[in-house]
């Protein structure tokens, strides 16, 4: 049985690549979670608005190209912005924020005293800030976007076997990392 | 919490510690970041830029087909396939017939399409333009402009923009016909409903600190005080502090050569709320320093003062025996202290209205108006500061860090250990020996800033540098900013529309759970329905108005228009006034009373879909263009006698503005649309609509954001119930 949302979805991508004026539709759609994704690794609000910028205008003009794999049009979409970030820290060095973030949530004495679930969380995702930036994407695609593995795999440029093992890479870091984290009750 | 289960995981997630932290991440959802609208927008109106130029750019197909190099091919082609294409079509046509004309739409069936969108509407074959717009009828009555691109139409409203919240009907009648001359067998409907309006935001979202690097730096000895006693400029620029030797000192904020400004016997500092004068007290007097002028005043008087504070512009000081100020050139009691035990002022609110004293070992909050006092917490508690309004203050016990209001009722309990200060964005920050912590007062946010000493935290009113005391010096830093507060008209929002959603849903139970008591019983047997069945059906809701009414507890307003469909077509709405308020030991909103307003019959008519109310203007968004001829008389506001205030009526782009009002805060008014309102194809207004309205709020919530020009409707209280179960 089809999938409904996905059958309307490549409606819209088929309109978009006969039109390219239909796209307005395909950005209303996937503006919020590509932003998102965006600003989850750059951390930075005007870099952000830059690279979602250069992900859509991007996907615009490759609109003729792309070709419908089965994979939700989103993965494309991730896959752009994977590599315009990858691009940006290319040329630029990351921002001081993610090491930052990472030194004074993950240093120190325990939060036991202070920080309540809040912070408990926070710091998980602090710690995950601190992975290197394959095993962070992957991370944040999978438990933040909550793609599938195939979908992350095209996104990333890279086998579901290979995003498998970054993800298991991360998860056995982070358990090294924060073996006096409580769980989330 | 090791139940985390994702198939595509199982294999590389085989411990219990790997599967708890995969379900943590999970459960860890990140705030959505923040993003400007303007950007969001703006980004795809350079889109929709760029694919204009892309397709202008792009050769027509027939064009390319006939294009010399591709001709020969084209045209073997190209006969095939019109002869198979003749083939098939004729096969499928009833003898004598033509092909259907068809007109669809992306936005058909859509249910939160832009404001600014315009209407498209495809044809599968070259239509005649002049009878086609002829042929369109659009409902609510809308004036709209043409245009075309090839096969499709482009219907676009003459003021700009749709009405917000509003379920449009495009109709292409029949007697639209082809360039053939071809007519539709039957009219064709698109309908669609537009998204709400946007929602105005109190502040700019404040942007997170990209490196929140403190800049420490330190200012100067403090020569053995053992708290830090100081004021910032009301620039944020300089320090006041008074060291260890009872010298009063100004320092730069980035560092450099200190001032002095006076030399010794300093035990008490204030600057007015006005920023321009510095008081302290200094041996047996006060002393004020006015900084336009470089000037001292003296005031020496009896009993000697030992602390200095402002009401206003008026002086306040406390002497061992009670708070006093200066009236008609002498100083007069406000409120006298306790006579029994050690009793001394700890601090005087920055509003002047209240002071905290210590009587032994016990703490309590002064009101100087009525000379009242409240013990905070228990033996032992500690005095850490005020809110910027002095509306709320901070203590600190055996068991954190204590947020009272000025009845010393606790507010909150924050798990902090320390000295604390509370900045004008409301992020509490809070120093000991080994880091600094900074958390909104209601415990959201708690974040750890940096590990190290920060004793004596005070915010400068930027709220973003602040000073402290680290060894024997006082230093300067800046500290990165919180995530703003949800507003409690946002917090109370969130619940509304979670409580439509499960009633949407037809889940009464979740629904339910947001209900208090009295709620309860307005949902209750007899009352109005939870769960609204039959036909016409429940199919969406719109919040029309929404205000914060009180504080103490904070109570909430919202008017939300219940729309019910039968098919796919709006056929009915009624309105229900829901009152929410803050539950005291939860903190979250509940419903607590709910009316409901008259059905009213849509299509019939200009109908009210958005009202927003300020003090000296009421907006009121209609879901129809209007004969403007008709505004002016029809669209008045009355006072609570029922008279009529006076308004410049203006008119544009479905919206009516009265202007020139004054509306009381907390005053009752209604706004009122009569039938004589006629919209642009002639209809009335099917049946005069009132709602009533408040006097917009100013007060500052329980969260210290002021609420301006939130609407505040509600239906006609002669309005009866609706019972549908």
């Amino acid at each position: 049985m089809s999938d409904p949302s996905r059958d309307e979805e490549r409606e819209l991508v088929e309109r978009a690549q006969r039109d390219p004026r239909q796209f307005g539709a395909l950005y209303d759609r996937h503006f919020q979670q590509i932003y998102r994704f965006v600003y989850s690794r750059v951390r930075e609000q005007t870099a952000a608005e830059d690279v979602t910028s250069e992900v859509f205008m991007k996907a615009l003009k490759a609109m003729p190209r792309y070709q419908d794999t089965g994979r939700p049009f989103a993965a494309w979409l991730y896959q752009i912005a994977v590599n315009a970030i990858a691009d940006r820290y290319r040329t630029m060095r990351p921002t001081q924020a993610l090491d930052d973030f990472h030194d004074l949530s993950v240093s120190g004495p325990a939060l036991d005293d202070l920080a309540a679930h809040r912070d408990e969380v926070r710091r998980i995702w602090a710690l995950v800030e601190a992975l290197p930036q394959q095993q962070r994407t992957a991370l944040v695609l999978k438990f933040q976007e909550d793609m599938k593995i195939e979908d992350i795999a095209l996104a990333m440029g890279k086998t579901a076997g290979a995003v498998k093992l970054l993800i298991h890479r991360g998860v056995t870091k982070l358990r090294d990392e924060a073996a006096s984290l409580r769980p989330v009750e | 919490m090791n139940s985390y289960h994702d198939p595509e995981l199982d294999d590389v997630l085989q411990d219990d510690e790997l599967r708890r932290l995969a379900s943590m991440l999970r459960s860890a959802r990140r705030p959505e970041p923040p993003v400007d609208d303007a950007f969001r927008t703006g980004l795809r109106r350079q889109l929709m830029h760029e694919a204009w130029a892309i397709s202008e750019g792009r050769d027509v197909w027939w064009r390319r087909l006939f294009a010399p190099p591709g001709l020969a091919w084209a045209g073997a082609v190209t006969g095939l396939l019109l002869i198979a294409a003749v083939v098939v079509w004729q096969a499928g046509q009833p003898a004598g017939g033509l092909t259907q004309v068809v007109a669809s739409s992306q936005l058909d069936g859509k249910n939160s399409v832009p404001l600014a969108q315009p209407i498209y509407v495809n044809f599968n074959q070259p239509m005649n333009h002049q009878t086609t717009e002829a042929a369109v009828q659009i409902t609510p009555a809308t004036n709209v402009t043409f245009s075309w691109d090839q096969n499709t139409l482009t219907v676009q409203p003459a003021a700009g923009n749709l009405a917000p919240n509003t379920q449009y009907q495009v109709t292409i009648g029949p007697s639209a016909t082809t360039a053939s001359g071809q007519r539709l067998n039957a009219s064709q409907t698109i309908t669609f409903v537009t998204q709400p309006p946007a929602t105005p935001t109190a502040a700019p979202t404040p942007r997170p600190s990209p490196t929140p690097v403190l800049g420490e730096k330190q200012l100067g000895p403090i020569l053995g005080a053992t708290s830090l006693q100081a004021q910032w400029s009301p620039d944020s620029s300089s320090l006041y502090y008074v060291d260890g030797k009872g010298a009063l000192n100004l320092v730069p904020a980035k560092g450099g050569s200190s001032q002095t400004i006076a030399p010794d016997g300093v035990r008490s500092l204030a600057i007015a709320p006005a920023g321009d004068r510095l008081a302290y007290v200094r041996g047996d007097k006060i002393e004020v320093l006015t900084f336009a002028t470089g000037k001292t005043d003296e005031l020496a008087p009896t009993p000697a003062p030992l602390l200095v504070g402002w009401a206003g512009d008026r002086l306040v000081w406390a002497t061992a025996d009670g708070v006093y100020q200066q009236a008609d050139g002498r100083p007069a009691q406000l409120a006298p202290l306790p006579t029994k035990g050690t009793v001394e002022v700890v601090s005087i609110a920055p509003d002047g209205a209240h002071a905290v004293y210590k009587q032994d070992q016990n703490l309590f909050i002064l009101d100087l108006v009525t000379g009242k006092s409240a013990q905070l917490g228990q033996s032992g508690a500690t005095f850490q500061g005020w809110s910027p309004d002095g509306s709320q203050l901070l203590y600190s016990t055996a068991d954190g860090l204590v947020v009272a209001d000025a009845q010393g009722v606790t507010e909150t309990t924050l798990p902090a250990s320390g000295e604390a200060a509370w900045s004008t964005a409301d992020a509490i920050l809070v120093g000991n020996d080994t880091l600094l912590y900074q958390v909104h007062p209601d415990g959201s946010n708690g974040t750890r800033v940096s590990n190290g000493t920060y004793h004596f935290p005070i915010w400068a009113p930027n709220a973003t540098s602040f000073a402290f005391i680290r060894g024997g010096s006082v230093w300067a830093a800046t500290a990165p900013q919180l995530p703003p507060i949800p507003a409690a008209i946002d917090q109370a929002s969130a619940v509304v529309t979670a409580f439509m959603d499960a009633r949407l849903k037809s889940d009464s139970n979740l629904a339910t759970s947001m209900l208090d008591d009295s709620g309860k019983r307005a949902y209750g047997a007899g009352g109005l329905a939870l769960i609204v069945n039959g036909d016409p059906r429940f199919s969406r809701y719109y919040v029309l108005t929404q205000e914060m009414v009180s504080t103490q507890p904070d109570t909430a307003r919202f008017v939300v228009r219940l729309v019910l469909t039968h098919g796919k077509i709006d056929v009915e709405s009624y309105e229900e006034t829901l009152t929410l308020v803050r539950d005291s030991s939860t903190r979250s909103f509940l419903i607590d009373g709910a009316t409901a307003g008259t059905h009213r019959t849509l299509g019939k008519g200009a109908e009210v879909v958005n009202v927003v109310v300020a003090a000296d203007s009421v907006k009121v968004t209609f879901d129809s263009d209007l004969d403007p001829g008709t505004v002016a008389d029809g669209v008045v506001i009355l006072d609570s006698k029922g008279n009529p205030l006076n308004v410049t009526t203006t008119y544009s782009n479905k919206t009516v503005t009265l202007s020139g009002l004054d509306l009381k805060e907390g005053s009752s008014y209604r706004l009122v649309v009569l039938t004589t309102v006629r919209d642009v194809l002639g209809h009335d207004v099917a049946a005069e609509y009132d709602l009533d309205i408040a006097g917009p709020s100013t007060k500052k919530h329980d969260n210290h954001r002021v609420v301006v020009t939130t609407p505040s409707p509600s239906p006609s209280p002669s309005a009866s119930p609706t019972s549908q179960s």
